[in-house]
């Protein structure tokens, strides 16, 4: 018991010299709670729930677009048109679509917009578009003009512009029924001018058949009735009568203008492989280039004229491939080279 | 699971058929004559489609009402996960095994400060503990409900694509006070408030959060250092192959499926709803309160 009093005495002793500074107890600040906040915030909440990603607009406006598709989704089901089956969606009309471009839409929204995220907001656009299509068909008028309303807001103004610049123009008839049509080859281009011959009366009387129509004052007036003569074989048939055409070229008949007998055929072959051999009056003007590149443009100038006048004829001649502007030009001649792909004559050394 | 099993049999054979659609509405739909190929030439024809397939559907609903009584309305569903979440009172441990939050990483990847949460292995993975896991979601539950109860504002992190859909909705169903990241957190949100947001809304706007709920911590170190150095609170779904300590009330379950998260997003998003109707009550109360004294004093 000495010892411990002895001991007791010692340590009250040593606490007298103290090695630490303070004599109450350290209480950290965190817990101090006269700091703590009492009442309400004083600053606002921000507004958008996607504050917090850095991107508050764009994230909105996904949304928002998102919502918009599932409520149209939604109308579709409740009208038994949503699951479609596969052959209804061949049955869609085709998409004809155009956005505003990156840089308007990141304008629209309020934030700069990278390409991924330009093609993510596009998309879904284009979703939207496929379910506006699906209204259209099925004739949901109410529901089409509600969903056109909110893609409208994202369409180009030159929408129609911009749409119809890959599409070939139709074809236009003047008031006497005269197709006109361009055609080119090489460095020669030429204007033609179709029209259909006026088909015969029914072989009454034995005299000649009216007139045909003109194609140009400077045309003589030809009868285009011509009535083959008695079948050898059938002798017992009447005659045929069978309608000729006229090929005008720079004011020159075709034989006159084409002597080489390759360019006449390849002004003739539109015509055989339509099956309107003598059925159409042409007049053509041909500037430029030689007798090939002139025949060649006639060619694709009377095949888009034939296809103008007799829609059914058209599948035929784009597969013979006369509605096709042949890329084929003249190529340059290189240095190093005689002509284009003549090299001089080798020399060993 | 048959279900599940039979949707996917239907998509392999080349169906269309959205997953939010649910199976019964194809089902009552497909027909021998649907499989041919038909032109739907103009108005007419959709409009034959159209009524065809609404016979068909009323067909199927007056059968359906005989024989089973399970229907669509009574049975889960697999969007349930998403949009119908049990309240926090109604978590029990079989929900959270039927959303596979037992599942870890393989074993070798096991934190060793994973190991009080762990239940051992099996496959060479690591099973998660789900009797210690449910306590400590009751406790987040607990934390989530009482900051919204004074008004504090609660952010949603989830950056995975799967995930975006789960912190959207969690975040739209609490309403205010709530938001949510389902893309990449930028760097600097927290710690470089005025060059992100400008001096304006780092002054008027409360840009700290009060509370972050992580439903992918280990790809979003960033976000916790950030909380960290703002003292903000944070949750965090801790799977087998991160250290719990990273966040300050960690769920440990499985961070990998998509049914997990929904589930834990769901309850604490209910539990925030919850807060913030005391807090409105607590305001309302508060509020009359104030009215009654100033009548008194006039």
């Amino acid at each position: 018991m000495s010892v411990l009093g002895c001991s007791r005495h010692v340590m009250k002793q040593a606490s007298i010299y103290r090695a630490y500074a303070t004599t109450t107890s350290y209480v950290p600040p965190a817990a101090d709670i006269s700091e703590a906040p009492s009442g309400p915030h004083q600053k606002l909440k921000p507004g958008s729930p996607s504050f917090y990603t850095g991107r508050q607009n764009y994230q909105d406006q996904i949304r928002g677009l998102e919502s918009a598709a599932n409520l149209s989704r939604l109308a579709l089901k409740k009208m038994h048109l949503l699951p479609l089956p596969k052959f209804a969606e061949s049955s869609l009309p085709p998409a004809q679509t155009a956005w505003k471009s990156k840089i308007t839409l990141g304008g629209m929204i309020g934030e700069k917009l990278n390409t991924s995220r330009y093609r993510k907001v596009t998309s879904i656009l284009n979703e939207i578009d496929e379910l506006r299509r699906i209204a259209q068909a099925a004739g949901q008028q109410t529901l089409e003009e509600s969903i056109a309303d909110v893609v409208s807001m994202f369409e180009r103004e030159d929408k129609e512009t911009v749409l119809a610049r890959g599409r070939r123009k139709p074809v236009k008839f003047d008031e006497w029924g005269r197709s006109y049509t361009v055609g080119k080859r090489k460095t020669s281009s030429a204007r033609v001018w179709i029209i259909p011959v006026k088909a015969p009366p029914p072989p009454v009387s034995s005299e000649a058949g009216p007139m045909e129509a003109e194609d140009h004052a400077a045309e003589a007036e030809v009868t285009n009735e011509v009535t083959l003569g008695p079948n050898p074989n059938h002798s017992s048939e009447p005659p045929i009568p069978v309608t000729t055409s006229t090929i005008l070229v720079n004011g020159s008949p075709l034989a006159d203008y084409f002597q080489h007998p390759a360019d006449r055929e390849r002004i003739v072959r539109p015509f055989k492989i339509a099956g309107l051999l003598g059925a159409y009056n042409v007049f053509a003007l041909v500037r430029g280039g030689g007798t090939t590149g002139q025949s060649g443009a006639l060619s694709q100038g009377i095949a888009k004229g034939l296809a103008a006048h007799v829609p059914e004829v058209q599948e035929i001649l784009r597969k013979s491939k006369l509605l096709r502007r042949d890329p084929r030009m003249v190529e340059r001649k290189k240095t190093g080279r005689a002509k284009a792909r003549k090299a001089y004559a080798w020399v060993k050394r | 699971m048959s279900c599940a099993a039979n949707f996917r049999k239907q998509i392999s054979k080349g169906l269309t058929c959205s997953p939010r659609h649910g199976l019964l509405a194809k089902r009552c739909y497909s027909t021998p004559q649907d499989s041919q190929e038909k032109v739907l030439q103009n108005e007419d024809d959709w409009h034959t489609l159209q009524e065809t397939r609404a016979r068909q559907k009323h067909i199927m609903d007056r059968f359906s009402r005989l024989g089973s009584t399970q229907s669509r309305d009574n049975t889960w569903q697999p969007h349930h996960g998403l949009h119908k979440p049990p309240p926090p009172k109604d978590l029990t441990l079989s929900s959270l095994v039927a959303a596979g939050a037992h599942f870890g990483h393989s074993s070798s990847l096991m934190n060793p400060n994973f190991l009080p949460y762990s239940y051992g292995t099996r496959a060479g993975i690591t099973i998660i503990d789900l009797d210690s896991t449910l306590p400590l979601l009751r406790r987040a539950v607990d934390v989530t409900r009482a900051i919204a109860a004074r008004d504090g504002t609660i952010v949603f992190v989830g950056t995975r694509p799967d995930l975006r859909r789960v912190v959207n909705k969690a975040a739209e169903r609490m309403g205010s006070n709530a938001y949510s990241v389902g893309e990449r957190w930028l760097p600097g949100t927290l710690t470089n408030k005025v060059q992100l947001f400008g001096p304006e809304v780092a002054q008027t706007q409360r840009v700290v959060p009060d509370l972050v709920i992580l439903l992918n911590p280990l790809a979003n170190m960033h976000v916790i250092r950030e909380c960290a150095i703002s003292h903000v609170p944070t949750i965090g779904i801790i799977d087998s192959n991160v250290d719990p300590r990273i966040v300050l009330y960690p769920i440990p379950a499985n961070d990998e499926s998509t049914r997990t998260a929904e589930l834990v997003a769901g309850v604490l998003s209910i539990a925030g709803k919850e807060g913030l109707e005391r807090f409105r009550e607590q305001q309302a109360a508060a509020q009359a309160a104030s009215q009654r004294s100033q009548r008194r004093r006039s």
